[in-house]
């Protein structure tokens, strides 16, 4: 099996190691986003496993759940993640860290609480709330600090283990190891004719979030080497914008157009190892730093960061044509979506639109068309 | 019994309010036009601190009831639509900004504000508040601590009897700090670029206005809750609500004065808003408004809605006593947590008004919750007066409380 092949099964598998480690005595903490410390789950001993969801399962669980005072989990990953949740696909997580992200994460706090409450039926983990501010001011950065300060507290009392700053020191030089190691399979993606294919890409970098980070790097360094030999690919450079793509049906649809997406701005893809880990300074105080500091996703404060953020990467991976892809009812996404596409009209950039999306895509042709019609445009 | 509706007799008071806010506009366009500041807000933000230094405040959910009032929300959402952005009421504001035709929008538009205040109670409030600023070239200033960020616990049973004089076992004494350092930050802005002061004497005052305008509110729903027939209709009650955006001012204590005597005048007169009332209910919904099929249940069945749960936001949660001396930190807590709605407070306040059941939409787990706490619960599909609301009522009424 080659590293890629590896790579690949964890992607398609997505509890395949957290469930092994789960066998071999260990215990798994589930989380959503790209915000949730890793590194401080890591030196826990424990395993960090992303959650995300299915969108060719069914969300009929939820139906019973997704009313009145709840009207929040809509955008179709969420409610599939709770789906998820109340129908035991990740019964085997033991603790579950819920951010304090786009409303509908944050929601499923509150949500998971009641529900742990009304029907002890369910299997739901001991969950963990990890608040965060959505500006970057100097005073929001010491309300986090003390937020992440509480995080370590609560990782020390479930597993009765000190996370000491050497360890924490390992745990940056691993994950950091892992965003070098994606970045250079960005700028794979980059370079001009693009070595990589955007589906391989999202696989590679997805998986990154259900294997231990160790063993990530090592795959990820085996796939680098041997990636000289890959056939360049020829076709139209494109950079999705937009919704969070936990799955790669989008990619294959605008990929099977001949086109090839080389970068993306979304918290399943580049945007989660763009900002290292500073090495230099005190390790706990360098991974809060760095999370606050982090590529910005849709709900923060200002505007003007996103903007920037979204120009300057489709700019970086020398995209001809930028795909706005926005899920039904992700309006904080959409709310940005007019600027972007502003600015980028005046760098001349051309841009294609899709709103209020499905999260399964009903009609792939129907959507093939109409990429394919955008890439002949360009 | 004189009937409401065929005499077509609405509250006098509800008149007088919508007279006033007309007027306040006005009033406020020739002071802003002499150089004085004016703000825009979310509501339950901030309108208490404004209102003590005198820098007058549009709450925008009052904005957009006004917009909705004059049948203007299609236009605006257009408007939106046109522009690519997420047509939502939220965002209705912005649309009379971004259109910018004082001739079409409503009341002629509003004042250019000098600040508009955004909090992070929604993903999206704080973008459509900050391109809301952008469009009108004034300053946004972001609130972290919003509504609903102090807590992260399941609200304990009974909550509601607590919340007034033990607003402190309820939200978070952590973020309550940060909150208030919020607001101390935004008093010193407000001041610095408007020239007017702050006074913790005044804000006192104030809160202890809005204790009083909420006891009269109280007195008057208790009056409705122990009459039969009602004798003031939903409409006319919900529309007392827009005094919630004056609270602290005497114009808002006297107002619900004033509603409470026009009720107690009524219930000394025999007044019944809807005489056919047989079966009374409660109608729950987010947005405030009157059940749209509340006419054709009151002609087949009798079956009037009396009571809402906005009317509970009212009488439970806005008034808070003071503690420690620190009305700053008080009014931090409201602005941190108003309410839950939770189905034991629901089925309270439908209890205490004598309502056979609730209404709202909902599905299996509302109705489990409701039951559970005591009070049955009618669901339906949709907010809509169709057919498929009507067969949910008919078949609730029919086989729950006639049968
Ligand atoms: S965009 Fe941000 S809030 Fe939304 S799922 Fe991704 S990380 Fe979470």
């Amino acid at each position: 099996m080659s590293a890629f092949d590896d790579l690949q099964k964890h992607y398609r598998q997505r509890d395949l190691a957290a469930r092994q480690w789960k066998k071999e005595g260990g215990k798994v903490v589930g989380y959503f986003c790209d915000n949730v410390p890793e590194e401080f789950i890591l030196v826990a001993g424990l395993f960090p496993l992303r959650l995300s969801g299915d969108p060719w399962g069914d969300t009929e669980r939820i139906g019973n759940y997704s009313e009145q005072g709840n009207v929040f989990s809509r955008e179709g990953f969420v409610a599939s993640m709770l789906h998820m949740i109340l129908n035991g696909k990740y019964d085997f997580l033991d603790y579950l860290i819920i951010p304090h992200a786009r409303d509908s994460i944050h929601r499923l706090y509150t949500t998971l609480i009641n529900l742990k409450e009304t029907d002890p039926t369910l299997k739901i983990p001991e969950l963990s709330y990890l608040d965060n501010l959505h500006t970057t001011f100097y005073s929001a950065g010491i309300y986090n600090r003390d937020r992440w300060f509480g995080l370590k507290k609560q990782l020390e009392e479930w597993t009765d283990k000190e996370i000491t700053n050497e360890r924490l020191s390992q745990a940056v030089a691993v994950t950091n190891e892992s965003k070098r190691l994606l970045k250079e399979l960005a700028a794979l993606r980059a370079t001009d004719p693009p070595l990589v294919s955007g589906v391989d890409a999202l696989q590679i970098i997805g998986s990154s979030m259900f294997m231990l980070k160790e063993e990530h790097n090592k795959l990820l360094k085996e796939y680098l080497t041997g990636v000289g030999q890959l056939p360049a690919r020829n076709g139209a450079r494109l950079f999705v914008e937009g919704s969070p793509l936990d799955n790669l049906q989008f990619y294959e649809i605008i990929e099977s157009c001949g086109a090839t997406v080389v970068a993306e701005d979304n918290c399943w893809g580049n945007r989660i190892f763009d900002v290292p880990i500073d090495m230099a300074s005190d390790p706990l105080e360098a991974i809060i730093d760095r999370y606050n500091n982090k590529a910005p996703c849709s709900r923060m404060y200002p505007l003007s960061r996103r903007i920037e953020y979204c120009l300057r990467n489709a700019l970086e991976s020398k995209a001809q044509g930028v795909i706005f892809n926005i899920y039904r009812f992700d309006d904080i996404q959409a709310w940005e979506t007019p600027d972007e596409i502003k600015e980028l009209k005046e760098k001349g950039i051309p841009t294609l639109y899709l709103k209020d999306q499905p999260y399964l895509i009903a009609e792939p042709e129907a959507l093939k068309t109409k990429i394919e019609e955008f890439v002949q445009g360009i | 019994m004189v009937s409401e509706q065929s005499s077509g007799k609405q509250l006098r008071i509800t008149n007088e309010v919508r007279a006033y806010q007309r007027e306040w506009i006005e009033k406020t366009r020739q002071r802003v036009s002499e150089g004085e500041p004016f703000a825009i807000c979310n509501g339950d933000d901030c309108e208490e601190i404004l209102n003590v230094m005198d820098i007058p405040v549009i709450v925008i959910n009052y904005w957009h009831a006004i917009i909705t009032t004059k049948r203007m929300a299609d236009y605006y959402l257009d408007i939106l639509r046109e522009r690519d952005y997420p047509a939502t009421v939220f965002s209705m504001g912005l649309a009379v900004t971004m259109d910018n035709k004082p001739d079409v929008a409503p009341w002629g538009g509003l004042p250019k504000p000098s600040i508009i205040i955004g909090g992070a109670r929604q993903d999206t409030e704080m973008r459509i508040m900050e391109l809301w600023a952008r469009e009108y070239g004034c300053i946004f200033w972001p609130m972290e601590f919003a509504l609903y960020h102090g807590v992260e616990k399941a609200p304990p049973p009974g909550w509601f009897e607590r919340m007034r004089d033990h607003w402190d076992e309820f939200v978070d004494p952590q973020k309550l700090d940060y909150r208030v350092q919020e607001q101390e930050k935004l008093i010193r802005y407000l001041e610095v670029s408007t020239g007017k002061k702050f006074s913790l004497e005044k804000l006192t005052e104030a809160m202890q206005l809005v204790n009083e305008q909420m006891d009269y509110w109280r007195m008057a729903r208790d009056l409705i809750a122990k009459t039969s027939p009602s004798p003031v209709t939903l409409r006319d009650q919900l529309s007392m609500y827009q005094t919630t955006w004056h609270r602290g001012t005497p114009q808002g204590r006297d107002f619900l004065k004033a509603y409470y005597e026009e009720v107690k005048e009524r219930v000394e007169n025999s007044v019944a808003a809807c005489p056919e009332e047989k079966i009374r209910l409660m109608w729950v919904n987010a947005l405030g408004t009157p059940p749209l099929w509340g006419r054709w249940a009151e002609e087949k069945y009798g079956a009037v809605c009396v009571t809402h749960n906005y009317m509970g936001i009212a009488v439970d949660c806005y008034a808070r006593t003071i503690q420690n001396n620190d009305p700053l930190r008080t009014l931090a807590a409201r602005y941190m947590l108003l309410f839950w709605t939770t189905p034991d407070w629901i089925a309270a306040q439908a209890k205490h008004s004598n309502c056979k059941a609730a209404v709202m939409v909902g599905g299996r787990r509302s109705i489990m919750a409701f039951e559970k706490a005591g009070i049955p619960l009618a669901t339906i599909p949709s907010e809509r007066d169709d057919e498929a609301t009507r067969a949910a009522l008919s078949d609730f009424i029919e086989t729950r409380l006639l049968a």
